[in-house]
């Protein structure tokens, strides 16, 4: 007895297209859903909580304000995941440009802040977070998109435009390295 | 479970961070907002479009929470064997019956867009199932599954449309929502026995487990109790019930599943989408 497993997908269909209508319930539904999610996963890139709020937030109403243009075929999900990604390195390409013409240096170093009661996350989370911040970002982006969004290697592949062989070696790596570190500090 | 598959489990798990609430209203005003103006640009090819809207106002809102509630009751199934003694006949049992029917109602707390319907009628076979989603007496969505072409149909009978969906890949594996995976779930976890109850006139037995290998999934609830009664004179069950909750109890997911008619033969017609001419095709 079997039902099949993609209501999910439906339920952001139905989603999509009300919300290139111009639906606000939809939006804000497309908002709940995914808001913790993304949140999670701008933490793990790594970013401080006010960086994962921020960019979060910067998602959300380029979305919102590109519902006119609106036109996704694909996963709502994977599209909202790798807007959080691609805003993370705008950011981040910003802040080493900024770095560098203060003083410079290399890319910015960051290190997590204090834990912002505007976010809610545990010590477990937190340590998860530094552990992340020492992987290089390529295996971080692939280890967090991969467990965290659940998305497949080759959408990974083409949101980082390496082949697929590529992003299961950074998988293995990051994974590898991020379990040792784990492991070192427990 | 393996390492790997061990280690990846702590990183889904301990990666995960909430808003607070406030923070939470906070973005959704600042987003709601951007959206609002985005819409003020667009009044004048806008007018026509709300006129539909409004129609689909209501159907989104329906289909977000049959999904929500077909997505909820996916998160505690998965394939598992069976065990005990007298129990172990209810699971052959369950496993032998052809067609089941039963009444499903389901809620998520906090629900920020309220329940907007009662209850389910939902329908399985084998490699088939139907998800009917009742207002008072009236019929308002229905979704139709059919594992042999692995697609969804979902259809709303008050706005006139439908969504089709098709090729879902991991559909065979994280598809058993159904009474007898719970069933067969129930007896290979670790349970107590309740022993006996009247449930809706029927003299049942009852076992209950708040064992985390009933949810089975990837993302197991922090808190889980289920229930279920099984019919002393026919040994199908008679209902089951099910609370979990996440984030210390601030999120709750309660079900409950009665009314069942056992061993039923379902036609295929049953699980033919019903799609009346007019309705309006939203698949993407």
């Amino acid at each position: 007895m079997l039902v099949p497993d993609n209501s999910r997908a439906i339920e952001d269909e139905v989603l999509k297209w009300r919300f290139k209508r111009g639906s606000r319930e939809a939006l804000s539904r497309i908002y709940e859903k995914y808001v913790h999610l993304l949140l999670s996963i701008a933490m793990g890139l790594p970013n401080d909580p006010h960086e994962a709020e921020d960019v979060v937030q910067d998602v959300f109403v380029s979305f919102a304000r590109g519902a006119g243009d609106f036109r996704l075929k694909g996963s709502l999900k994977a599209y909202l995941a790798a807007s959080v990604v691609n805003r993370v390195r705008d950011r981040a390409r910003r802040e080493r440009f900024r770095q560098n013409q203060r003083d410079g240096a290399g890319a910015a170093s960051l290190d997590l802040c204090e834990p912002d009661e505007r976010l809610v996350y545990d010590e477990r989370c937190r340590r998860l977070v530094e552990a992340l911040a020492q992987l290089p970002c390529e295996q971080r982006e692939v280890v967090v998109l991969k467990i965290k969004d659940g998305m497949k290697l080759k959408d990974i592949a083409r949101l980082q435009g390496v082949s697929v062989s590529t992003v299961h070696g950074r998988y293995r790596y990051g994974m590898d390295k991020l379990r040792a570190l784990w492991d070192g500090e427990v | 479970m393996s390492t790997k598959d061990r280690f990846e489990d702590i990183v889904r798990k301990d990666l995960e961070v909430h808003a607070g609430d406030g923070t939470c209203d906070c973005m959704r005003r600042i987003i709601l907002a951007a959206y609002g103006s985005t819409e003020r640009t667009k009044i004048p090819t806008f007018a026509r479009r709300m006129v539909m809207d409004k129609r689909v106002v209501k159907f989104a809102l329906a289909a977000v929470i049959v999904a929500a509630v077909v997505l909820g009751l996916f998160e505690f199934l998965s394939p598992v064997g069976s065990s005990g003694v007298v129990w172990a006949e209810v699971g052959k049992k369950v496993q032998a019956s052809q067609g089941v029917i039963f009444r499903a109602v389901s809620r998520d707390t906090p629900d920020p867009h309220g329940s907007e319907f009662d209850y389910r009628i939902d329908h399985y076979t084998a490699t088939q199932s139907r998800l009917d989603k009742y207002k008072g007496d009236k019929i308002i969505t229905s979704i139709y599954g059919d594992c042999n072409t692995k697609t969804t149909v979902l259809v709303d009978h008050i706005h006139k449309s439908f969504v089709k969906m098709a090729d879902q890949q991991t559909m065979p594996d994280t598809l058993r929502m159904d009474p007898n995976s719970m069933v067969q779930r129930f007896l290979s976890c670790k349970h107590k026995e309740l022993g006996e109850q009247t449930i809706d006139g029927v003299l049942c037995e009852g076992i209950e487990t708040t064992d985390p290998a009933f949810h089975g999934g990837k993302n197991p609830p922090e808190s889980l109790m289920a229930r279920i009664w099984v019919s002393v004179e026919t040994g199908y069950p008679v209902r089951i019930e099910g609370d979990y909750g996440r984030d210390n109890g601030q999120r709750r997911f309660t079900f409950v599943q009665d009314q069942f008619q056992w061993a039923v033969d379902l036609s295929s017609d049953s699980f033919e989408p019903n799609i009346p001419a007019g309705y309006l095709d939203i698949s993407p």
